[in-house]
């Protein structure tokens, strides 16, 4: 699983009523744009190191470089 | 079956010097139950929920105070490469009901008791099936031998 800064992780709900979250990459810890990845929840802005598993998917953003 | 195979949610990581209060936040909004402790890529502790009110809040530990004050180590971990059944022994002998799974140093995520259950849950209804199958419908009669 490979993402970049910027990038969007979604996790889904494992049970029924449980939302969806999500958090911003806002940092790669590999060079190679593989995991860990640095992140930041949505609502409170705590950071925390995020090991991606089988219920996390990657919304890639185009990046554009001014 | 590989242990990696087996993780079913993403593991989450802090740092030591976190507070108890972010501790709890992070497990809130990511959804899990437990959090690994990393110092310098190196897996120093773990966190869980339980830990958070037998260790802090009935500790009268202030919210404010640093993860580490609470969190379980040393940590009991396994390969990310081995295979499920060894964690059964694991989890009998150290009483715990979740274990770091690591590949290296590396940590990866989280392996719980819940994810055992779930898949032997399954396993089992997949066993049983012809079972029932037997116990529900009449036996197949074998046609009678030949005779001249």
């Amino acid at each position: 699983m490979y993402a970049s800064v910027g990038d969007r992780i979604v996790i889904r709900g494992h049970h029924i009523g449980e939302p969806t979250r999500d958090c911003e990459i806002l940092e790669v810890r590999n060079s190679d744009g593989g995991p860990p990845f640095v992140v930041r929840w949505g609502d409170s802005g705590r950071e925390a190191l995020f090991f991606p598993g089988p219920d996390a998917t990657i919304e890639h953003f185009e990046h554009i470089v001014n | 079956m590989r242990i990696v195979e087996a993780l079913r949610r993403s593991g989450v990581a802090v740092g030591p010097d976190r507070t108890i209060r972010d501790a709890a936040m992070i497990m809130e909004q990511s959804g899990v139950g437990s959090l690994a402790v990393i110092e310098n890529d190196q897996l120093v502790g773990i966190v869980t929920d339980r830990d958070l009110v037998r260790r802090g809040v009935a500790m009268d530990i202030p919210s404010d105070a640093r993860i580490d004050s609470v969190m379980s180590t040393p940590v009991i971990t396994v390969d990310a490469d081995g295979d499920l059944h060894d964690t059964f022994a694991l989890f009998r002998t150290h009483a715990v009901r979740r274990l770091a799974v690591v590949r290296g140093e590396q940590f990866v995520g989280m392996i719980t008791i819940d994810d055992l259950v779930i898949d032997l849950a399954a396993d089992l209804v997949d066993l049983s099936r012809p079972i029932t199958a037997e116990v529900l419908f009449a036996h197949r009669n074998s046609a009678p031998l030949a005779t001249r």
